[in-house]
């Protein structure tokens, strides 16, 4: 864990014997676990068997070695959406827009992918990944802008970008970008042109994992650095934890909070290119990617730490990809899987109280001695 | 007056990561008395209360209230036992009323609606009752410290406190308002309360209390009866060695002038001129005191020579260069050093590391960093040395985070950060603010050092003595304008006054 | 807490394990059932639309037949969350399985190759690849196609009769063939009335939009009410959720005693559309695909070895496959007869309702 600096020791019991797991740690899992307990309670009045119901959730994101392969695939959008989210909130910042800056990222690299296809295939891909970077973070400098001179606040501000993305993509896809005949969706991007890789799809029988993988596993290592070892990140979180102290001390505050959002749009907008070029293979209009709010409940279990992020992605990753096989080897209707979900956000969300009662359960226990 | 022992706490321990902050202390509260809790920054005594206020639970040992042992697991027992507190940093709600904070957590319902009216119409008369003169209306953010504090105070009378604690009070108060303090406190005696009082003024200890029990490092040195014992005395036992009250300060020559300020025009949040037509120079090797009332322009004038706040008009200079539109950054680097008046607001990352926090203004510089990458060693070598130049006393060393740090020892940290940075001229806002007399001795013999070592000190403070006893020059600001400059030397303390109150010498 | 973990660990495990046995035991008793799985398209099983639809048609047949049968809903609408769903119920032995719209055209493509043990039923689409240069459909496909302009042409001449005079409106979701053609339809229908039924309805430009999205409710209820705050007596909503806000509308609207109406579509949308403690509806009528029928006759076909593997199919008028529904408490008597009239008329070719836009608005 890299996660030391900053967090978590601030607690009046922060645990006076080191403890051997990181506080975050056990929180998250505790968030995992009561999820899984209140997952079982509504499956248990639904009238189904609980254990039963979780052990095809697990079944159906692991069986396989194509389900590892789709659990992993769905997980890569979600590390990249979650790591834009959670450097948001190491800066201060509620980046409530990865939607829509995937979104646009999104369409920029399916753009180039499209266009650009006598590139050879590296130079192509280089293109298309700085496009969707490039997308993203335009679609975060945006707010980052309009907070730094305007103080107006970024949550409304990016809810309003993630429309206008929806916007643009509408028209614009359908306008230039058009597939042969479906109005909805564009030209289907060539498998040259994407970051599907023949090799992992083999390996990994048949599944949708691609390239897009690396980028998340990649992103992850760079965020990490750029947040605990550099002077732009000492920069950045100091501007989140308390902007007053860092303007004092001469740090830029409101060109961070830009760098800030910018660089969390482009977490975003990569995260848009894995899942339009990679997993999808074109761009469809009239969605806004639910991956990019997953992306909060991502970061929120992981207390925003890099190396956590990349943990609850591949769990959530695993839940969203086992669940329909819950449901069809179960009669636990498809809705609950997602309540599950919802549920351990729930508990993510809330993980302030779990760290009460954690307290509570230490200084019981130290009483007892 | 029966003299039964109304608090009692027996060995009580409790630790925190790194640390024992308190070690088997043993002290008791009678009827009706003031007990002093004395004890330099860290030595445990805002653990301590809050173990008794139910804030923390402690490892070992029990409390007995009015001879009965209770266990005390949060504020609300507290408050149900007759235990109230007023902390050392307020707890109250900025954009609430006085009457809304007040009952906050017990609110009188009327059906399901706050009755706040008849809570305001008690506090108001509780208020005149204590002669507190405070306004139930008011918002918290529009009134004074030494208002907040009565507001604190109000709170525990409202909730019908018997035993009051009052976490160094008058750390935050004008000289005025400490007096109005004392009276607050005789009347809550008359009426058959008990206080204790922590500080480490030994002045107000005189003055106030009775007995004063004394802490060092978490451990109890002894309590002695007030009346019977010298403030030097109380001093080595708290600091554990002798001290030495005044400041040693030979004279020293004045040289070039360092910072020049010419007629500055600064704007308050609220848009209204708070800075008027300011002139100021200040020179190599003195201490320029700027004495004032609070509120009186110092913090707009710091800032805006800071650079936190843009001036209307006026220059500002450091050796010449015009420094008016600067950055804060180039400002720093001009030699400018500053030690705020808020240490949390704008000292201190709370939630960093110590550690990041002593290289707040140069962590982008070598050896700090390299290549745009932080640099462990030299930050954590900078940290230990400033930890044992300045005596900062932090559980769990450079990497705890500055907010598990006691008051004094983040004041004492942001102190020695600045004064490492050996700035051309070091602004000094309130530099001792609720320091003990061991660091408040030992940092004002880091000013001087400063001065003569050729530099320029700026000292703003609102404590009369701290500004007679350090500075070479004194200014007086009034209503955002220069009253007077005047030699240390020629100065004495009525003067002062009549000029902080916008009386010219003639 | 650590104890605590163990001893749910346990109590998993020890309840788990009998359970998976006991559950292979189900299997083997229910093997000889055939198992049919749908997958959702966008949207909840309940969407009065598609979704719906096809499940109900699914749920009669096991009412008539020994079927097993179960929905998956996707996490997304791409290819792959579309074939993770495919696959989910291939493992669970759901070999049947219904797809309710085109956005399944390429999956299904994938699924018929990956999956040959298995059948599909693809409705209103057929498999093709992604960049539309190869249509294929194999022995265990089945493409479904239905005659919108039929339904809406049925709906149009009802609507035109029913109100005799004043403005109608059409709200679509987004423009893609199978909404166009209910518009183009619908229009058709109006004109033809107003030529040969006596009626003097019209359609104006303004009043024919597109939302652009078949989610928004807000927006279709935005529309509606612009629309009717314009005079229009009645609104083809042919929108999914955007319909759905348009409902809303008239519903407030009818309930403080104004006159309007919603046509609804695909399936008989009367009881979403009650209000006044469910007494009345603004539902007019409902330009209806069978959807339903399309999924029950695909199932006894199967049952009855008589599954048109690699056909498409096509469900009009003419075999029953679209219409207004049977009952239509707003619409009268007469207007009912003579709806049935031309029904039977396009059925015998007598009338052809284009499915081209021609000179049509929009
Ligand atoms: N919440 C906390 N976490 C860790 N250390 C703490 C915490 N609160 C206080 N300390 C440490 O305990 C010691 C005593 O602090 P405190 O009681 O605040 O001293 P003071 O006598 O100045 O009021 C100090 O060393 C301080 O750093
Ligand atoms: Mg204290």
């Amino acid at each position: 864990m890299t996660e030391k600096i900053g967090k978590k020791s601030k607690g009046p019991l922060g645990g006076f014997k080191a403890p051997v797991i990181p506080r975050p740690v056990v929180v998250g899992l505790s968030a995992v676990i009561l999820g899984l307990i209140a997952g079982a309670i509504l499956m248990g009045l639904t009238g189904n068997n609980p254990f039963e119901g979780y052990q095809y959730l697990f079944k159906g994101g692991l069986m396989s070695v194509e389900r590892i392969g789709d659990t992993l695939a769905t997980a890569t959008p979600l590390i990249l959406t979650g790591l834009s989210v959670a450097f948001a909130f190491r800066t201060g910042l509620f980046n409530i827009g990865a939607s829509g800056q995937m979104l646009f990222g999104g369409f920029l690299a399916t753009a180039v992918a499209l266009s650009w296809t006598a590139l050879p295939r590296p130079v192509l891909l280089l293109c298309i990944l700085l496009a969707g970077i490039f997308g993203g973070a335009l679609w975060g400098l945006v707010p980052g802008l309009l907070k730094a001179l305007f103080n107006v606040h970024e949550v409304v501000c990016t809810i309003m970008m993630n429309w206008i993305a929806y916007w643009t993509i509408y028209y614009q896809i359908p306008k230039y970008f058009k597939g042969a005949f479906l109005e909805t969706e564009s030209a289907k991007i060539a498998d040259a042109a994407s970051l599907k890789a023949p090799w992992l799809t083999n390996l990994f029988d048949g599944s949708y994992v691609n390239y897009g993988l690396f980028l998340g596993i990649f992103a992850m290592i760079i965020v990490s650095i750029i947040l605990n070892k550099t002077v732009l990140g000492f920069e950045l979180k100091s501007a989140g934890f308390n902007r007053h102290a860092s303007e004092y001390a001469g740090m830029k505050v409101n060109r961070n909070i830009v760098l800030s959002m910018c660089i969390a749009g482009g977490l975003a907008g990569l995260g848009g290119v894995t899942l339009y070029t990679g997993y999808a293979g074109n761009i469809q209009i009239g969605v806004l990617p639910s991956q990019g709010f997953d992306g909060i409940a991502v970061a929120l279990l992981a207390a925003n730490s890099p190396i956590g992020v990349f943990a609850s992605a591949l769990f959530f990753g695993m839940l969203h990809s086992g669940k329909g096989f819950m449901n069809a080897m179960t009669n636990v209707p498809p809705e609950i899987g997602d309540t599950i979900i919802a549920t351990i956000i729930y508990f993510a969300a809330t993980s302030v109280l779990i760290e009460r009662v954690l307290d509570k359960i230490k200084s019981k226990r130290r009483g007892d001695k | 007056m029966q003299m039964e022992k109304i608090v009692e706490m027996s060995h009580i321990r409790k630790e925190f990561p790194g640390i024992v902050a308190n070690d088997n202390i043993s002290l008791y509260l009678k009827q009706g008395e003031v007990l002093a809790l004395l004890g330099e920054n860290g030595a445990g005594k805002s653990t301590l209360m809050s173990v008794l206020f139910g804030l923390y639970q402690p490892e070992q040992g029990t409390i007995r209230v009015k001879g009965k042992d209770v266990q005390i697991n949060n504020p609300l027992q507290a408050n149900d036992l007759g235990i109230g507190m007023v902390h050392q940093h307020f707890k109250l709600v900025h954009n609430f009323t006085i009457a809304e904070n007040i009952v906050l957590g017990m609110e009188p319902t009327k059906g399901l609606s706050i009755n706040i009216k008849y809570a305001a119409d008690k506090i108001s008369e509780l208020s005149k009752h204590y002669g507190l003169n405070v306004d139930p209306w008011a918002k918290i953010e529009y009134v004074s410290v030494g208002m907040q504090q009565r507001v604190e105070i109000l709170k525990m009378r409202y909730r019908d406190a018997e035993v009051v604690i009052f976490d160094e009070p008058t750390a935050v108060l004008t000289p005025q308002e400490i007096v109005d303090l004392g009276q607050i406190m005789k009347n809550l005696i008359k009426e058959g309360k008990s206080i204790i009082l922590i500080t480490h003024k030994l002045n107000e200890i005189k003055a106030m209390a009775d007995r004063c029990t004394v802490i060092r490092r978490g451990r109890v040195i002894g309590t002695v009866n007030v009346q019977d014992t010298t403030l030097a005395e109380m001093a080595e036992m708290m600091v554990g060695r002798e001290v030495n009250f005044s400041v040693d300060k030979e004279d020293h020559a004045a040289g070039d002038i360092v910072l020049k300020i010419r007629n500055l025009y600064v704007k308050d949040n609220r848009d209204s001129l708070s800075v008027k037509d300011f002139s100021l120079d200040v020179k190599a090797g003195e201490i320029l005191g700027l004495a004032g009332v609070d509120g009186n322009g110092q913090t707009e004038l710091v800032e805006a020579v800071t650079g936190l706040r843009k001036p209307e008009s006026g220059k500002i200079f450091i050796h010449e260069e015009d420094l008016t539109e600067s950055s804060i950054f180039h400002r720093i680097r001009s030699g400018i050093g500053h030690i705020p008046e808020d240490r949390q607001v704008r000292g201190l990352v709370l939630d960093y590391p110590l550690e990041y926090n002593l290289v707040l203004e140069r962590y982008c510089d070598p050896p700090y960093a390299k290549n745009g990458f932080l640099q462990k060693e030299p930050i954590r070598k900078h940290a230990e040395k400033i930890i044992d130049i300045f005596d900062v006393r932090s559980g769990m060393g450079p990497t705890g985070a500055a907010r598990s740090l006691s008051g004094g020892n983040q004041q004492k940290a942001i102190v020695g950060r600045e004064i490492d940075l050996d700035p051309e001229i070091l602004i000094a806002v309130q530099p001792t603010r609720g320091l003990d007399v061991g660091s408040i001795e030992y940092i004002h013999k880091r000013l001087v050092d400063h001065r003569n070592n050729g530099k320029a000190v700026l000292l703003v403070s609102l404590e009369l003595d701290e500004i007679m006893d350090l500075s070479d020059r004194i200014a007086v600001i009034s209503h955002g304008e220069l009253v007077d400059i005047i030699p240390a030397d020629q100065a004495d303390e009525n003067q002062i006054g009549l000029m902080m109150a916008g009386v010219k010498n003639d | 807490m650590k104890k605590a973990i163990t001893l749910l660990m346990v109590l998993v495990l020890a309840l788990a394990l009998p359970l998976s046995c006991k559950k292979k035991d189900n299997n083997a008793a229910g093997a000889e059932a055939m198992k049919v799985g749908m997958v959702t398209d966008a949207g909840t099983i309940d969407d009065k639309s598609f979704n719906q639809g096809t499940w109900e048609g699914i749920l009669l047949a096991e009412q008539d037949m020994d079927i097993e049968t179960k929905y998956l809903k996707p996490t997304g609408t791409t290819e792959a969350d579309y074939m993770k769903e495919i696959g989910n119920l291939i493992d669970a032995g759901y070999t049947f399985i219904v797809t309710p719209g085109f956005k399944f055209e390429t999956a299904i493509f994938a699924a018929q190759d990956k999956y040959p043990e298995a059948k599909f039923v693809l409705i209103d689409g057929t498999p093709h690849n992604a960049d539309w240069s190869e249509f294929r459909a194999e022995a265990n496909v089945v493409s479904i196609f239905f005659a919108e302009h039929e339904s809406g042409f049925l709906a149009g001449v009802a609507t035109a009769l029913q109100l005799q005079e004043g403005a109608l409106g059409f709200i679509g979701g987004m423009e893609i063939p199978p909404v166009q053609k209910f518009n183009w339809g619908f229009q058709q229908g109006v004109i033809y009335a107003n030529a040969n039924l006596g009626t003097m309805v019209t359609m104006d430009a303004e009043n024919i939009l597109y939302q652009g999205s078949f989610s928004d409710v807000a927006a279709g209820q935005q529309l509606a009410a612009q629309m009717f705050d314009k005079g229009v007596k009645a609104i083809f909503c042919a929108a999914g959720g955007v319909g759905v806000g348009a409902i809303n509308e008239a519903k407030s609207r009818a309930a403080s005693g104004e006159e309007v109406w919603i046509v609804g579509v695909d399936v008989n949308q009367y009881a979403d559309g009650l209000y006044n403690d469910y007494s009345n509806s603004i539902i007019l009528t409902s330009a209806m695909k069978r959807i339903d029928q399309a999924a029950y006759d695909m199932i006894k076909a199967e049952l009855a070895g008589t599954y048109p593997g690699g056909e498409t199919l096509t469900f009009n008028a003419s075999n029953n496959g679209v219409g207004i529904p049977e009952e239509n408490p707003n619409l009268s008597a007469d207007v009912e007869a003579k709806v049935k009239e031309v029904f039977a008329a396009i059925q015998a070719g007598d009338i052809v309702v284009s499915a081209e836009q021609g000179d049509l608005i929009q």
